[in-house]
């Protein structure tokens, strides 16, 4: 799976690059638009992360010459403008998704998993660890072949949890995953923990082993190790 | 007073006191020339008298008129030579003083000296100072009644690009987003005006406009380096050698950094809110919206156990913007979850085109009006940033809608009436 990202704040896109790097990606980056325009037109990638403001061009012109070469590549737009217009016109444009700025790097994981997984390029629609099976077109959860039934909330967390195996994924970034611009609440913590026990309790009911780990009360991991 | 009032005023005071000098000049050249005449008609009588005098064989004392006032007397006296002299005579059949201008004359005929004394009235000074003080006062009264009706006249013709200008500046509303446009006037002075008001608008408009792009970019530029630290704290809690207290301080600075990218967000939106930036309008029925926003806060509403009773008695169809109708309701019901108590409830009544949220909740320790003001909450909700109020605010203000808010024994209620309300 090869990652572009074309963002110009060197901090941030050393931060994606590692954390993607650590996910098993090839990641490549370009800190300008002539670059990240190369690069788009030089090589094939799986995903492109594209930053709209940038140095000598706009990234929805890079989302254009991607339609233009008529390539696969899953295209993320990762702003600092949260602007519906922005939003609609690269979404419009041929964009798979729109993520405003600050985002977790679980949450962008988890976005880019979930475009790889729509467009089908890990083989399979469906996540598979050990006995836990996700169908994510269906909204589905099979723990030994038994489905489990889970409430919207229990099904994203655990979907979260999973996509960011391994990674310590804190409250914050659960409580905006499952509620988006609702994370505010002041209970969200609270409430994600209501969450992740009625999780737990149904997933041991189907003889499902314990994999998620507290850690130190700031947020939870999904242990395979 | 208006412009006009006061010029008639100043005209008039300016005029009073022109008029009575006016009025004491002409009193005197009226009597100067009064009195010349008379004297001319004196002399031409007293000339007949002399005719009389010379076609007279011997001398005699002769009447020359019916009150024996004007007569030829024999005067054994050397005076020669005439004078006149005013004098006032009572009057039987008026009973009144008249004014009598009298010519003495001594003159000496066919060696006799002869006084001709020839009277008669002349114009009395009461009656010249009635007449003019009637004249000046009519004169004064037409100069009202002109400067009135003139600067009626001319205020309507003349001052109308005046009151244009006007018109257009208590219309203009910088949030529109246009240019004042004043029109040129033939009157230089209003021209000048309006050219210094064009020049001076337009340069409001543009600051104005500077002012508003520069906070947008600030606020977009803030989430980048918030984006950094955030994805650089993430990482860093990925770190296997991080010890309990070292997370938690972790932990906290991610809090902080959501707050102050939410903090921003809410002031961008309230900006973009206040510049109108949001256009399009659709029918949307807040019923609906209510439906769906509760059930984005469905898990938050079942963590606290609230219940919810809704009470639709008819429908209420806005027409506004979309994304700003979610953000009204949303706001409302985030308060009334946020700020209940555990086992709560909120009611939701519908009628009319009244929106009424009503919800249990602890005791209201700041002033109802001051929430809608940006940053003031109740200090009792510490995790809140104190705009959710503000936003909702700006949004019926937008709309010309009316919110109320009330605190009554443990229940605060808000209700939302909605001005267009089209079903």
């Amino acid at each position: 799976m090869k990652i572009l990202i074309i963002e110009d704040e060197q901090e941030l896109r050393k931060s994606i690059k590692q954390y993607l790097y650590q996910e098993g990606y090839i990641v490549e980056s370009a800190s300008d638009f002539p670059i990240g325009s190369e690069k788009v037109n030089d090589f094939d990638y799986d995903c492109v992360l594209i930053d709209i403001t940038l140095p000598g061009g706009n990234g929805l012109e890079i989302i254009k010459q991607l339609k233009e070469s008529n390539s696969k590549a899953g295209i993320i737009i990762i702003s600092a403008k949260n602007s519906l217009t922005d939003k609609i016109t690269g979404l419009d444009l041929g964009a798979d998704d729109y993520l405003p700025k600050p985002f977790h790097l679980s949450e962008l994981n988890s976005r880019i998993k979930a475009l790889l997984r729509r467009k089908n390029f890990e083989g399979s629609k469906t996540i598979i660890f050990n006995e836990i099976t996700i169908i994510p077109e269906e909204r589905k959860v099979k723990v030994n072949n038994n489905e489990i039934d889970l409430t919207a909330k229990e099904y994203d967390l655990l979907l979260f949890l999973i996509v960011n195996k391994n990674k310590v994924v804190s409250k914050n970034a659960i409580a905006e995953n499952l509620s988006g611009d609702f994370a505010s609440f002041s209970n969200s913590h609270d409430f994600i923990y209501t969450h992740l026990k009625n999780l737990r309790k149904k997933l041991e009911e189907q003889g499902c082993k314990d994999y998620i780990q507290s850690i130190y009360g700031i947020g939870y991991s999904f242990k395979t190790l | 007073m208006s412009l006009i009032k006061k010029t008639i005023l100043y005209y008039l005071l300016l005029s009073l006191p022109l008029l009575l000098i006016a009025g004491f000049i002409s009193y005197f050249l009226i009597q100067n020339d009064v009195r010349e005449s008379t004297d001319e008609s004196l002399w031409k009588e007293k000339l007949n008298a002399e005719k009389i005098i010379k076609s007279w064989k011997e001398p005699q004392t002769y009447y020359l008129s019916s009150d024996s006032l004007s007569k030829i007397i024999v005067e054994n006296t050397n005076t020669k030579g005439h004078f006149y002299s005013d004098t006032i005579l009572f009057d039987k059949s008026e009973q009144e003083n008249i004014n009598y201008r009298v010519l003495y004359n001594y003159s000496q005929i066919n060696n006799v000296n002869y006084q001709i004394t020839i009277i008669r009235s002349s114009l009395e000074s009461d009656e010249l100072t009635d007449g003019l003080l009637f004249t000046l006062s009519l004169i004064l009264g037409f100069l009202v009644i002109s400067f009135f009706f003139a600067n009626l006249i001319f205020s309507k013709i003349l001052w109308k690009p005046f009151y244009k200008t006007i018109e257009k500046l208590n219309s203009y509303d910088i949030k529109q987003n246009t240019l004042a446009e004043f029109e040129t006037s033939s009157i230089n002075e209003f021209k000048k005006l309006n050219e210094a008001l064009t020049t001076m608008t337009n340069k409001i408009y543009s600051d104005y406009n500077h002012l508003k792009e520069f906070s947008e970019n600030a606020s977009h530029e803030m989430q980048t380096p918030l984006a950094v630290i955030k994805a650089k704290l993430e990482l860093l809690i990925q770190s296997q050698n991080l010890r309990e207290q070292e997370m938690q301080q972790i932990q906290a600075i991610d809090d902080s950094v959501n707050k102050l990218s939410a903090l921003n967000k809410a002031l961008v939106l309230l900006t973009k809110i206040e510049n109108n930036q949001f256009v399009n309008l659709s029918k949307i029925s807040i019923q609906k919206v209510i439906d769906v926003q509760l059930l984005n806060f469905e898990s938050f509403i079942q963590n606290k156990n609230i219940t919810i009773q809704k009470d639709y008695q008819n429908e209420i169809i806005v027409e506004m913007n979309a994304t700003l109708c979610d953000i009204l309701i949303a706001n409302l019901l985030q308060n009334a979850i946020k700020h209940n108590i555990d086992g709560g409830s909120i009611n939701i009544i519908i009628e009319k085109n009244k929106c009424n949220i009503v919800n249990t909740g602890l005791v209201l320790n700041a002033i109802p009006v001051e929430l809608f003001e940006r940053f003031k909450k109740n200090d009792s909700s510490k995790d809140s940033l104190g705009l959710g109020l503000s936003i909702v605010k700006s949004i019926i203000d937008r709309y010309s809608f009316n919110i109320n808010y009330k605190y009554e024994m443990g229940v605060h209620s808000v209700s939302v009436l909605f001005a267009n309300d089209i079903s």
